[in-house]
């Protein structure tokens, strides 16, 4: 009950964050607070011509009104409910009973029992096929999310400085966000060409030496890495997917900036009074307020770093090479259903990616008593 | 003072880091294939090459891959903004008992990932006939979207209830409700939704790359990737294509901005 009761909570952060992100910051600037606080200034009701405001109570006393709210209600919410049914519902039951069997799309499914799990845990054991995915998805997930959330911190206390020229600096750090995936990969893929690319060529001037990017497999925090360190080679594939996830962080800064600009001001002349300095009041104001957001980003990067898929698709041309390398459980997953005809062994694949995400998700949930500050309210 | 200079300096820098790889892909994109092998990171181009566009606009079906894309954003914003703001209606304003339950679901659905989900979706658009078809991707539209209605419910949330009531003294149903009040008084709600979908369908890849496989039907984003395949080598009409599909979203984004807010101003 008390899970269910804090889930709301980060929940009703997204919208209330996104709305005022939307209205307050950069991207789109599209609802203004006037539109939201005093929508009488573009409606042709005039609802001042009431002597009192009527209770709401008032005018659903009598049964039939009753009646009508609940067929007004099923039938505004069908289109939904229809979707629910077909595009959640249903593919969730029977991405579940395919699991257990063997499916090529073209044949009836035929039960196979475990067989697909059993493949997958021995492939696990091998760190082949799904084992491989799988550690390729950790790498990645716990490599950008974590930095996405210091890079995001960290930019949105420096965008909220008051300094001229404010909404120019936010408006540059979104920027990337808004650009079509595959139109970033391809540029992302010239950027990070180990001969010619930009990224080795900004190294170059700080007298890091040319990495080989998307063209080696090993990623400078898999264990490998340690033998080879003398080459300078460091960083792989995957790293250059983080660096690229970095680069669109912005989606997270507007998200922070919202909810620092919610920051009382008192809290920061009380700490200022007892002579707390920048770095302090960072540290003891502006990051415990922002934990419940902090917490949020995190949940939601997790679940968002662990569906990216087009980016990668394109980077590795649909293939998830070097080696492998790429091949993370979005890719690997959608190469066994669409290129394999594996239905089975894919929607096995899913599952346990759910209850995966499930676990930490709950895990995160669990923590979070001990670092999340949530305001009371009123 | 020192500090405000520091911090201007800062970022200064993080915009630099930022806008690089797009003032490059600009630059490049006007770079004659020679500049582009002997220096390709300097930011003024010797003499933009804007054959490189009309030549990169040449070495694919540049335009029918346009309009399919401007048939699948049409469609699919029509879906979502229809959909979506029946459905936030109906769980925002109509006093029903299923709408809690029903909320908790539209929120259930945006946390889980379409691993699960593809394969049957699949299935089902399948034995629908409609697998290469562009309803495969718009048709799903008209059933909502768990993101859109969770933005159009919060805002259908704040219009005063004593509107709805006055419009009920007047005689107005539900439906009148929703048509007459809500709706004119949620625009700017609605054309974000509307401007985020464009967005988001002009920019979807996945999509298309899992129900089209007619190069007929193919959208800008599903033909740009295959173009990295035949053209790779060719950095400079990459860039250009790049750029070109770009434009119109970095367009959009720099114009909604000021139109949306004065859409407000001038109402």
């Amino acid at each position: 009950m008390k899970d269910e009761l804090e889930l709301e909570l980060p929940l009703g952060l997204k919208t209330r964050d996104q709305v005022i992100s939307i209205r307050e910051t950069i991207p789109g600037g599209a609802i203004s607070s006037k539109a939201i606080h005093d929508p009488a200034s573009h409606t042709n009701v005039q609802a001042t011509t009431l002597p009192n405001p009527i209770e709401n109570s008032s005018l659903k006393s009598s049964g039939s009104d009753h009646r009508s709210d609940t067929v007004a209600g099923w039938l505004f919410c069908s289109p939904w409910i229809v979707g629910f049914l077909l595009l959640f519902a249903w593919p969730f039951v029977a991405s579940l009973y395919w699991s257990f069997c063997r499916f090529d799309l073209v044949n009836p499914p035929q039960w196979v029992g475990l067989a697909n799990y059993y493949r997958i845990g021995a492939e696990v054991g091998t760190g082949k096929g799904y084992g491989l995915a799988l550690w390729n998805t950790l790498y990645y997930s716990l490599l950008s999310v974590p930095l996405s959330v210091v890079m995001g911190v960290g930019l949105a206390v420096l965008l909220s400085a008051k300094v001229p020229g404010q909404k120019f600096y936010r408006t540059i750090v979104f920027l990337p966000s808004v650009i079509p995936v595959v139109a970033a990969s391809v540029l992302w893929l010239w950027l990070l060409d180990p001969e010619s690319g930009m990224i080795n060529y900004a190294l170059s001037w700080v007298g890091i030496p040319a990495q080989n990017w998307l063209v080696q497999a090993r990623s400078v925090a898999e264990p490998e890495t340690m033998s080879v360190i003398g080459t300078g080679k460091l960083l792989g594939s995957k790293d250059a997917i983080v660096l690229m996830s970095l680069w669109s962080v912005g989606n997270f800064v507007v998200i922070y900036l919202a909810a620092i600009s919610n920051i009382p001001a008192s809290l920061h002349e009380a700490a200022q009074l007892d002579g707390a300095g920048v770095m302090r009041r960072l540290i003891h104001v502006t990051i415990p307020m922002l934990s419940p957001v902090i917490f949020f980003n995190l949940v939601m990067g997790l679940i968002r770093s662990v569906q990216t898929f087009a980016s990668i698709y394109v980077l590795s041309e649909g293939t998830g090479e070097p080696g492998g390398s790429l091949s993370l459980i979005s890719i690997h997953l959608f190469l066994s259903a669409f290129a394999d005809l594996q239905m089975g062994y894919a929607s096995a694949m899913a599952w346990i990616l759910f209850v995966i995400l499930l676990v930490v998700t709950a895990l995160l949930f669990r923590t979070s008593r001990h670092w999340v500050h949530y305001r009371v309210a009123g | 003072m020192t500090k405000r200079w520091g911090s201007t300096l800062l970022l200064w820098f993080v915009c630099l880091v930022f806008a690089m790889p797009l003032i490059v892909m600009v630059s490049g994109s006007l770079k004659t294939p020679e500049q582009l092998a002997r220096d390709p990171y300097s930011v003024v181009p010797e003499s933009p090459a804007w054959s490189n566009y009309v030549q990169a606009i040449g070495s694919m079906p540049f335009w029918r891959y346009l309009s399919n894309t401007l048939i699948l954003c049409g469609g699919c914003v029509i879906g979502t903004t229809v959909s979506c703001a029946m459905v936030a209606f109906g769980l925002a304003r109509v006093p029903w008992a299923g709408r809690k339950l029903l909320f908790a679901l539209v929120t259930v659905t945006m946390l889980l990932p379409w691993h699960i989900t593809m394969i049957p979706r699949f299935v089902l658009i399948s034995h629908l006939g409609l697998y290469n078809s562009f309803w495969a991707i718009i048709a799903p539209t008209f059933l909502g979207d768990a993101f859109f209605i969770f933005l159009l419910r919060q805002f259908f949330l704040t219009i005063p209830q004593s509107y709805l009531d006055a419009g009920r003294i007047d005689g107005l149903s539900h439906w009148g409700l929703f048509w007459h009040l809500v709706v004119p008084m949620s625009r700017p709600a609605l054309a974000t939704v509307a401007l985020f979908q464009f967005i988001q369908t002009w920019n979807d890849f996945s999509g298309p790359l899992l129900y089209l496989n007619d190069p007929q039907k193919f959208p800008l984003a599903y033909g740009l990737e295959r173009f990295v395949s035949s053209y790779g080598d060719q950095t400079h009409l990459l860039l250009a294509a790049a750029a070109l599909f770009t434009l119109p979203v970095i367009m959009i984004f720099f114009a909604a901005q000021r139109a949306f807010v004065e859409g407000i101003a001038t109402k």
